[in-house]
């Protein structure tokens, strides 16, 4: 890596705009068209996996979402009569919607908060820092049968752990699983439990932060959280932000651990978008119910996605501009 | 980047095709769906793909009876496929509608979800050419595996729910051992006496599970399925007296675990483990519980048949073997079927400790009765005993939605918090939605 | 900030040694309490999966599962493999689809993401949000289409179904590496152009290098996502031989009966043979994440 020396100041950038922002863009100029054609280049593993496996049956699962289709004989075209019985005479599909928007604004903004701060505490340097990053990523890293299992023991409602520590400090805890009122939260705490695995990213983004920033915020005298407020969080808001998108759409597809932990019970309490359309589309073979309950998922995971892009502009700090 | 040129030796048409898969997709489920009569048998066709679920023990079992019709039938290959059960019916959905489904495939409760949809061959003609009659050689069960007056599945493993008692249990508290001659009110009274708050004993493990309170909807003169036309009849007079029953043991004379009792003796725990722990005095469980129980050091017990209501009336454990439509020769396909299903050829689900053989003969032999890997002294007996008194629900297409349904509608009822009536009103409209009756 | 606008000296070697830890850095009592109290939480699960796999048969029988073991059965670690499942067998075959993936998914999603972050064409934005919008369709409802079309190639009971797409990318990888690439500053970019490199140039010995942290992590997420998956294989492999360690798992899940027990103490023995070498390879791994000082402004490239 002696190649390129680069005599760029370190805190040139993330305060102002790379210059080749505002550039004049002639349409097309020769070097242009060169740069977008290594651009055509670059993506097409992207575009040709997406062009061969993906698309077909995204454009099949969208047709199949007008039709009633057991999956064995031939679909019939019903319009939008899947669309419309989801939406104004399913006995459970506006509730199972609201399960899921519940659990993903919950979740997603408090696992954000704990990622951040677990990764703020091992990026310091402590003794068996390794090891406290191992440990804090484990949870991810067991089998979700087995984790399902350790749950059925937490969640207990007399002997498990959980309702042991609350009785300590005198709260009687409910029956969490089996309770329509609490089981959405236990779900919300064990995808808490599973923060940890947001911190690999926050971690590896730390570590690009200067640490001449933070030996100026020092000498400037800055308290620890002021440090953490206005040097680490703003880098690292492009992690944050990529956090945030993935927990978004990963929140609303919640599947495995309402599937296994609780079946979406008691009486679909905690039943979620795509625990149902595996129900609708593998249990009882209606296909195309379940491909309209899939689109219409997209069209809400795509609304709050959106949303979340809209505001990036006014938190989200890129030391160089995303260029299109 | 070499390997992105690579993937596409054989079907050039396919790359960079969009909307290929979408085209094909049609193409897939369009053609052959209207095939549902006896497809033309390709006699040359000598490989065959038997798909079974199951875990290990399952595994060697059914490769022991595939091993024995290879030496029945020399020239046929049959391959064993194994699928874990939670993903059994997903895995063979997609072998189905991509055509590329098994010859010979395993079928329980599920069965007319296929059958309604002309996936299965119907195989009254080959019976009838096999000289196999279902009746006198399965009993009851024999007639489960029809569906619109044709004949689909061979019955293969049934297995009656019987009743485990802890003897030392019994012995203690001075209550005479259960048998068939059993109804609710000598059950209860034993049930009482078995139970012992202070020890955190029950008398008995419950019903909470679709095959027990089944059977006590049927002992009552109920049917939450219609035997005929599969309509639901969950509140019916008969049905909700029997539910009623079912709320006093846990709620009125608290005689059985809650789930929430349950949930504080150990995660995933049930009645089998409660049983095994002395927690819990009788049970009433299928087969498995033999194998689990002899496992159990110091453990003294033994089984009856369930006990009876107004009327005998019991579920079993069962499954059938079956021919798909996508089958190549679906002619091989039964007579590996015919000789699977024979006494000879169930003998291994008898002698590796699998299951209950649903052939009679079989079950009535000292190989099923007495067998080596048994050391307990425990009569089987009670078995081939029940199996008379085997009600079976009709296998309605909607199996998965009534489950479902059920398990919706009932999970405030088996903690106390909503009543006979009232729950089986609300699933009897839960099952009116979801089940389409045949005339 | 006027420290910092002081370039770092040119080489590596002599980078300016820090004589103590920056307060930002520091970890007190809080810190330590913390951790332990956080690492506690997070260590029960691994303890729970020890003391199972390491009960009897009767203690997982009559469900007497504890977080404490009640049982040291060592031999259940023997036994798993004397079950009639190939379970060596499965494990190289983890392996060979796991690596295969990684390496599949560090070099087309580098390449991607590089390419969405820096090069300018037309319709590009419109392609990300297609990037985006791929991961907003649950994948349980592509899987029969697609199911077809690698049984039209006759991919079926073949690894290729697993392995071929990660070498096409994937929307997290891209969107990932475009986040981390967009912290390079551009100018280095136009230095190295300056200095005569191409498009692949500055990806191949700018960009590359300085995103091998981030592509460390995909490579461990690709690991740890591949080796831990079922449902691929359980759809397209259907012989055993070819079966990888998480589907035989669940083979071992498996019981013939709905309210049947596993067999959890092998269950969990497949477990940590299932999580054991991620854990491995995520605590030796960290050091090349993490440890490596690559950020922009103070050292790396030169």
């Amino acid at each position: 890596m002696t190649t390129a020396v680069v005599p760029v100041a370190a805190d040139a950038a993330g305060r102002e705009s790379a210059p080749g922002r505002r550039r004049p863009r002639p349409r097309l100029a020769p070097h242009r068209r060169r740069e977008a054609l290594f651009f055509y280049l670059f993506i097409s593993p992207w575009a040709i996996g997406f062009l061969v496996f993906l698309l077909g049956p995204m454009i099949f699962s969208f047709y199949l979402s007008f039709t009633d289709w057991d999956s064995f004989t031939a679909p019939v075209w019903v319009g939008l009569d899947n669309y419309i019985t989801l939406l104004t005479d399913d006995p459970i599909f506006l509730k199972v919607m609201g399960n899921t928007a519940f659990y993903s604004l919950i979740s997603v903004p408090l696992g954000m908060v704990v990622s951040l701060f677990i990764a703020n505490l091992l990026n310091k340097k402590v003794r068996f820092r390794k090891l406290f990053r191992t440990l804090v990523y484990l949870p991810h890293l067991i089998p979700i049968v087995a984790v399902a299992l350790i749950f059925q023991m937490v969640f207990a409602p007399e002997a498990g752990p959980l309702n042991q520590a609350l009785a300590l400090i005198g709260i009687e805890g409910p029956n969490w699983l089996m309770d329509a009122r609490w089981v959405k939260p236990a779900l919300i705490l064990m995808s808490l439990w599973q923060a940890g695995g947001g911190t690999i990213l926050l971690l590896a983004g730390m570590n690009g932060i200067p640490k001449e920033l933070y030996e100026a915020a020092e000498i400037d005298g800055a308290s620890g959280f002021r440090q953490f407020w206005s040097v680490t969080f703003p880098q690292l808001t492009p992690v944050i932000f990529f956090n945030l998108i993935m927990g978004i759409i990963g929140s609303f597809q919640v599947f495995a651990q309402v599937f296994i932990l609780t079946g979406g019970g008691p009486d679909n309490a905690s039943q979620m978008a795509v625990p149902m359309l595996f129900d609708e589309a593998f249990r009882f073979y209606h296909m195309g119910y379940g491909s309209a309950i899939a689109w219409i998922l997209f069209v809400v995971i795509m609304i709050f996605t959106a949303i979340a892009f809209a505001t990036s502009g006014r938190w989200v700090f890129y030391e160089s501009e995303v260029r299109s | 980047m070499s390997l992105t040129s690579s993937p596409f030796p054989r079907r050039g048409l396919l790359a960079g095709m969009g909307a290929a898969g979408a085209a094909l997709g049609l193409a897939a489920c369009g053609s052959g769906s209207e095939s549902g009569a006896t497809p033309k048998s390709d006699e040359s066709h000598k490989d065959f793909v038997m798909t079974v679920w199951g875990g290990e023990a399952d595994k060697a079992a059914y490769q022991a009876r595939i091993d024995l019709a290879k030496e029945k039938f020399p020239d046929y290959t049959i391959t064993l496929q194994l699928i874990p059960s939670e993903n059994y019916e997903q895995k063979v959905q997609t072998m189905i509608s991509s055509k590329t489904g098994p010859d010979i495939m395993q079928v329980a409760e599920n069965v007319n979800v296929y059958a309604s949809k002309k996936q299965l061959v119907p195989i009254d003609d080959y019976l009838s050419q096999g000289g196999l009659d279902l009746e006198s050689t399965f009993g009851p069960v024999g007639a489960n595996y029809a569906w619109d007056g044709a004949t689909y599945g061979v019955p293969d493993r049934s297995g009656a729910m019987v009743l485990y008692y802890n003897k030392d249990l019994f012995d203690e508290a001075g209550v005479d051992y259960p048998s068939a001659d059993w109804d609710w009110d000598a059950f209860l009274d034993a049930a009482k006496k078995l139970t012992d708050p202070a020890k955190g004993q029950f008398g008995f493990g419950g019903v909470g599970w679709w095959p027990q309170w089944f059977s006590l909807v049927a002992q009552n003169g109920g049917n939450v399925l219609d035997p005929e036309s599969g309509a639901p009849g969950v509140n019916s007079p008969e049905a909700v007296e029997a539910l009623q029953f079912a709320y006093d043991l846990y709620f009125t004379h608290k005689v059985a675990p809650t789930s929430v009792d349950y949930s504080n003796m150990g995660p995933d725990m049930g009645a089998d483990g409660a049983f095994q722990q002395g927690l819990v005095a009788m049970n009433a469980t299928g087969f498995w519980g033999v194998g689990g129980n002899a496992a159990i050091e110091g453990l003294n017990w033994d089984i009856a048949p369930f006990f009876h209501g107004a009327q005998q009336a019991v579920s079993a454990f069962g499954s059938a073997l079956v021919i798909p439509t996508a089958a190549k020769n679906p002619q091989g396909s039964f007579e590996i079927i015919q000789f699977l299903t024979s006494a000879e050829g169930q003998a291994p689900i008898a002698d590796k400790g699998q299951d209950v053989p649903a052939n009679l003969e079989l079950q009535e032999s000292d190989t099923f009765l007495d067998p080596e890997w048994l050391e307990a002294d425990v009569d089987l007996q009670a078995f081939p005993d029940s199996a008379d008194m085997i009600f079976t629900p009709k296998f309605i297409p909607e199996w998965n939605e009534m489950q479902k349904a059920i398990e919706d509608a009932m999970a405030s009822f088996w903690l106390g918090e909503s009543d006979a009536q009232a729950t089986a009103d609300d699933l009897q409209g839960r099952l009116e939605r979801v089940i389409k009756p045949t005339k | 900030m006027s420290a910092t606008t002081t370039l770092p000296a040119a080489s590596g070697a002599a980078r300016r040694t820090r004589p103590r830890t920056l307060s930002a850095f520091r970890g007190g009592p809080f810190t330590y309490g913390m951790l332990v109290i956080l690492s506690a939480i997070f260590m029960v699960p691994l303890v729970f999966v020890v003391s199972i796999a390491l009960a009897s048969d009767s203690t997982v029988s009559t469900g007497q599962l504890t977080i404490l073991p009640r049982d040291w059965q060592f031999s259940n670690f023997v036994e798993i493999f004397r079950t009639s499942l190939p379970v060596g067998r499965f494990m190289i075959n983890s392996v060979i689809i796991a690596v295969t993936s990684a390496i599949g998914q560090v070099l087309s999603s580098s390449l991607v993401g590089y390419a969405f972050a820096r090069l300018r064409a037309p319709g590009k934005k419109g392609l990300f949000l297609i990037v985006i919008a791929t991961m907003m369709v649950p994948a349980q409802i592509t899987m029969i289409p697609q199911f077809w079309i690698f049984s039209e190639l006759g991919w079926v009971d073949t690894f290729l179904p697993l392995i071929v797409p990660q070498f096409f990318s994937n929307a997290f990888n891209i969107f990932l590496v475009r986040q981390f690439v967009t912290r390079i500053p551009y100018e280095m970019d136009e230095a190295a152009s300056i200095d005569g490199l191409g498009f692949f140039g500055i990806y191949v010995r700018l960009i590359l290098p300085m995103m091998s942290p981030i592509l460390i992590a995909i490579a461990i997420f690709t690991l740890t996502a591949m080796w831990g998956d079922f449902m691929g294989p359980l759809i397209y492999i259907n012989s055993e031989e070819k079966m990888p360690l998480a589907l035989g798992v669940q083979y071992l899940t498996s019981t013939s009966q709905e309210l049947q027990t596993p067999p959890w103490n092998l269950i969990m023995v497949g477990s940590i043979f299932l999580s054991l070498p991620m854990i491995v390879i995520y605590y030796f791994g960290q050091k090349y994440m993490y440890e490596m000082n690559l950020s922009a402004g103070s050292a790396g490239v030169k």
